[in-house]
């Protein structure tokens, strides 16, 4: 099968594998020095909510700051939300980090020279997940060059023996894949997988991940800055601003007729060749500081179509077409979403309540 | 961009647990504490005499106490002598008539042991406490902490003479004086290995465990602690140095037990400098009793601490690269003479002939930065690293020349040797740089300056006045201490004499205004900025003293797009007002087919392809270029699967014969295997191409042989991009 992104029909009906509801998470940074410093709320994420269908990459698009890689780690369960809640194949996700949930969930970190142990051999760091889990008791090694071959690392006896600096770039992030399929996973969660390799090399990781869902059936997040390349490999986009969802809808739709301002913004932003004059952008400005976050809708302050409501009012999700959202005022002819089709927004009143 | 030293940090791109590297130092270190291994392990058998045995054939040795003896009331007493260094005893002997060799053998054991013993259990102690406060912090990290912190302030030694004191006949047991050693050093490397561990246990390797289901003390003990064995190394052999300081002190205090009391204490360096000091060796000369156990002592601490050079070079690699060693550089001929702020020239460049300068065609503008066959290496001799490899650019004036590349294709050392910002290990070993100066403002020199012959002086008037250089990252570039404006006025002070204090300050918020910064934020710290914010102030100060070549590298690659547009908004709009030329260095090729007038396409350290930039995007010649462009995946059209480039960017210190590219390339032929291609014009003088398909009889592949846009760029829609499928 090819890698390309089909155009996503909304699994509505259908359990998510994975799905992050209303989550809510603040960290507190110290202002000042000393035992008296204050303390600020740093609002990284408010009331976001993502699933992860399987066979479906889902990427979370947004600047950094925009708190995609803290609900990335609330999915994995490195750190916990303040509310909201992990949902893993419909039933809430069980406390701490049990090794039932590593089970089912894995993760692939963004920077591949951090994220293997350079002490070890190639063949640890894929025969612990396996020794662990009891995966292939007993024939450890064969199941490890099984992974190795699975990301196309070959000869994969010569790779099981290496150390990763003698491994690229390229073939490190491969292990760290192989390494988090090693349990068998239904979830990846890949945070910027690939925006520290190589830009001849970062082609090639995308098209694993892709054949990873098509071939396996993962649900995978791909969390992401560049939106060129969510729309290449993504199903579904999830735009993220200042801690909380701007708009969501298969990726080409996204891309193609953005609803939201700030997504307008991203695009007219990124790179394009095929551009034929300098593009003109459509907002300007720096995301808000989290530490006290705008009023109303947070993009205001930058937005070109800021009304008065949008100063006052956090917008709720409206739909724009089929398995579109956008929580922005423009839409707000449109029908309010309590639960849009994909699942995507929090209910505009009340969280059980169900449109369809 | 250089490709020394390992990804930042503690770097461990040798791992193969403490493989040292094979420095001088380092074998020095080994030989001498190997002699110290092996006189502790034979030296008391080895030893000539019993250390304690006494020569009566010397006794009879002695001098008169003064004041006694013949015409004194007292009757005569005697001081016995000690024998000075003979054949029978080639250290002499003490007052005691006991031979000092055999007791400097003696001691080694005892010393070398107490120092080993209480090193080993202070280590663990550290390891024990500064591991798990690390990895575990919040209240048990602030307990263990308080608890070294209590035994760092407690000062050692009298801690150490108190516990010796107390405990009864503690000097005699040298286990018991280990310990108590032991206890009185560990604080100091736990709180090292505390704030290691602290960093580590944030790294992603270390939370790639915890996310596979890793059990916390496996965590420690296989992830992190093999991560930390050098350091632990470290601390040990310095540990160790201290123990026998420490033991040598309390002996000389006799505190540890004298061989001769009941029960006898062990003959150790400390016990033989306390009996020379007791008997008067210093004042009467004696050296031959008191000097050798002091030579011993340093002669350790010295193997013990070169040994800890060799780890500080293995945990911190830049040490070891830091420069050029004088002796390689003379013998590669390259003047000894490299000063710090320039980077080294081979002497062969200056003497080699000067190609003469070429004539510039009336369509093209002006250049004002020449490079020509620039080779650059990494290191010298057989060791050397070709970074750059004959590589030919000409900056115009009012241009903006991208200069595109994977990392390690050499397009930043390209670009700061041209300068000659590189610090050694780098060398420019051949070619020519030249700048045709003609100063926009302030009273630069004009006319053309060879860059490769010119003095440090010649550059720092060149530097920033003429030409600018902006990094990647703006918080290394700015000063943290100092604010914004007191930046922009140490620049304007010394480049611009004559404006007043108030002129500098109302020039500097100019400057910020123009790129799009509020004048108040002069008065900011660098880390009150936003990644964006320091960026622009860099740019800012960059034009303040209108260069006529900016050199931006990977300016932007650290922002979000967003910033990252505006501030190439405002970069161009400078650029037009002002007239720079600017050399603009990224790996985003597609970015810089916006940006760029004209693009060059480095790989494996060479120019490969340099054309306008809208004919490079819409007819690349270079298969690389072609696979360049098809990495990054279009915002439009419907989406389609792409293949990159298979393959990974080759190892400079292994380069593939013939054309470096041709593993990776789809069209290789025999011929690009066996032959480097040059880089020669095509399709006219405005662009050049290194690929053996555009030469002689090849079939040019249709991807390559597109046709030239038109002067303007064409619209996208008419654009075929045939990706390989």
């Amino acid at each position: 099968m090819n890698g390309v992104a089909p155009m996503a029909t909304p699994a509505a009906t259908d359990v998510a594998v994975l799905e992050g509801r209303d989550l809510t998470k603040s960290f507190w940074v110290k202002q000042g020095r000393g035992p008296l410093a204050k303390k600020a709320r740093v609002h990284a994420v408010e009331a976001v909510t993502v699933r992860l269908d399987a066979g479906k990459v889902t990427a979370i698009v947004g600047e950094s700051g925009a708190g995609k890689t803290t609900v990335a780690r609330i999915l994995a369960k490195i750190i916990k939300p303040d509310t909201g809640q992990v949902f893993l194949d419909g039933q809430p996700a069980p406390a701490g980090r049990p090794r039932a949930y590593a089970a089912k969930v894995q993760m692939v970190f963004q920077d591949p020279f951090a994220s293997l142990n350079p002490v070890h051999r190639v063949r640890h760091q894929l025969v612990r997940p396996l020794e662990i889990h009891h995966i292939a008791d007993g024939h450890v090694d064969e199941a490890a060059e099984d992974l190795l071959r699975r990301v196309a690392l070959q000869p994969a006896a010569q790779f099981l023996n290496k150390f990763p600096y003698e491994l690229s770039g390229g073939q490190r992030q491969r292990v760290a894949i192989a390494r988090a399929l090693a349990v068998r996973p239904r979830v990846l969660l890949a945070d910027e997988p690939v925006s520290m390799l190589d830009v001849s090399i970062r082609l090639g990781v995308l098209n694993l991940l892709a054949d990873l869902r098509d071939r396996e059936h993962l649900a995978i997040l791909y969390v992401t800055h560049d939106i060129a390349s969510a729309r290449y490999l993504a199903d579904t986009i999830v735009v993220m601003y200042a801690g909380q969802l701007v708009e969501a809808a298969p990726s080409v739709d996204l891309t193609d007729h953005a609803a939201h301002p700030y997504t307008q913004l991203l695009l007219s932003a990124a790179p394009d060749p095929d551009r034929d004059e300098a593009p003109k952008l459509a907002a300007r400005g720096a995301p808000p500081s989290l530490l006290a976050p705008p009023s109303g809708c947070r993009f205001h302050p930058r937005c070109p179509y800021a009304m008065e409501i949008c100063k006052n009012q956090v917008p709720p999700s409206f739909a724009v077409s089929r398995a579109h959202v956008a929580a922005c005022w423009l839409h707000a002819d449109s029908a309010p979403k309590s639960a849009s089709e994909n699942g995507l927004f929090r209910p505009l009143s009340d969280q059980s309540a169900k449109t369809q | 961009m250089a490709p020394v030293g390992g990804p930042g940090g503690v770097a461990f791109h040798r791992t193969r647990i403490l493989q040292l590297p094979r420095s001088p130092k380092v074998i020095a270190g080994i030989v001498i504490l190997g002699f110290f291994g092996l006189v502790a392990v034979i030296g008391r058998w080895a030893a000539p005499y019993s250390p304690n045995a006494t020569d009566p054939k010397n006794w009879v040795q002695h001098i008169l106490v003064g004041g006694t003896g013949p015409g004194t009331p007292y009757p005569a007493q005697y001081y016995p002598l000690p024998f000075p260094p003979s054949a029978a005893h080639w250290l002499g002997t003490t007052v005691f008539a006991q031979d000092a060799l055999s007791q400097v053998l003696a001691s080694t054991q005892a010393t070398l042991f107490v120092g080993l013993l209480a090193a080993s259990l202070a280590t663990v102690l550290s390891i024990l406490f500064g591991v798990t406060a690390g990895y575990i912090g919040g209240g048990t990290d602030e307990g263990l902490s308080l608890v070294a912190n209590v035994f760092l302030a407690i000062p050692g030694l009298p801690l150490l003479i108190v516990l010796a004191d107390y405990v009864p006949n503690a000097g005699s047991s040298i286990f018991l004086v280990g310990a108590i050693i032991a206890v009185t050093t560990w604080a100091y490397s736990a709180r090292t290995l505390r704030a290691q561990t602290l960093s580590l246990r944030n790294r992603d390797f270390v939370e790639a465990a915890r996310v596979s289901g890793e059990g916390r003390l496996r965590i420690i003990l296989v992830e992190v602690l093999p991560n930390l064995v050098p350091i632990v190394a470290a601390s040990f052999l310095f540990t160790t140095l201290s123990a026998i300081g420490a033991y040598v002190a309390i002996a000389f205090l006799g505190l540890a037990g004298s061989p001769t009391a009941d029960p006898p204490g062990l003959w150790n360096w400390g016990e033989m400098l306390r009996e020379g000091f007791a008997n008067n060796a210093v004042r009467s000369g004696w050296w031959w009793w008191w000097a050798p156990p002091g030579i011993m002592v340093a002669l350790l601490g010295t193997g013990l601490a070169l040994l800890n050079f060799g780890i500080d070079e293995f945990i911190n690699p830049r040490l070891r690269t830091g420069g050029l060693s004088r002796k390689a550089a003379r013998k590669a001929g390259i003047s000894a003479y490299t000063r710090l702020g320039l980077t080294p020239v081979a002497s062969s460049v200056l003497d080699a002939p000067q190609p003469a300068t070429r004539a510039v065609s009336a369509t093209e503008a002006e250049p004002v930065l020449e490079i020509r066959g620039l080779c650059v290496d990494y290191g010298v001799g057989d060791q050397a690293v070709h970074a750059v490899m004959d590589c030919d650019l000409v900056l115009r004036r009012g241009q903006v020349l991208g200069l595109a590349g994977e990392s390690g294709s050499g397009k930043t050392t390209l670009a700061l040797a041209a300068v000659r910002l590189l610090r050694p290990p780098a060398v420019i070993s051949a070619g020519q740089v030249l700048f045709h100066s003609k100063p926009i403002s302030g009273d630069g020199p004009t006319g053309t300056i060879d860059l490769l012959a010119a003095s440090l002086d010649d550059m720092r008037e060149l530097r920033w006045s003429e030409i600018a250089v902006v990094l990647q990252s703006a918080l290394d570039s700015l000063n943290p201490v100092i604010t914004i404006g007191a930046q922009f006025d140490d620049l304007l002070r010394v480049h611009r004499p004559n404006m007043s204090g108030a002129e500098r300050w109302s020039r500097a918020a100019e400057l910020l205004a123009m790129v799009g910064m509020s004048g108040d934020r002069l008065r900011s710290y660098s880390h009150e900025l936003s990644g964006g914010m320091r960026q622009r102030a860099m740019i800012a100060m960059a034009i303040a003293l209108e260069p006529q070549v900016i050199i931006l590298d990977e300016p932007t690659t650290a922002l979000d797009v967003v910033t990252q547009r505006e501030i190439l908004e405002e970069l161009i709009g400078l650029r037009d007002r002002i007239g720079f030329a600017t050399l603009f260095i990224t790996h985003d090729l597609s970015l810089l087919v916006e940006l760029a007038d004209e693009i060059a396409v480095m790989y494996a350290g060479r120019l490969m392809e340099r054309a306008a930039a809208g004919a490079l995007f819409h007819a690349p010649r270079l298969p690389y270029t072609h696979g360049l462009l098809n990495c990054f995946p279009p915002l439009h059209g419907a989406p389609r699967r792409m293949e990159g480039i298979t393959g990974s960017p080759p190892d400079l210190k292994a380069l593939p014969h013939g054309c470096a590219f041709h593993p990776r390339c789809r069209w290789a032929m025999q011929q690009c295997r066996e032959e480097r291609p040059r880089l020669l014009p095509i399709d006219g003088a405005s662009r050049e191409v290194a690929c053996w398909l555009h030469r002689g009889y090849a079939v040019v592949p249709p991807e390559l042989a597109r046709p030239e846009p038109a002067a303007k760029k064409l619209v996208h829609a008419s654009v075929t991009r045939v990706g390989p499928s």
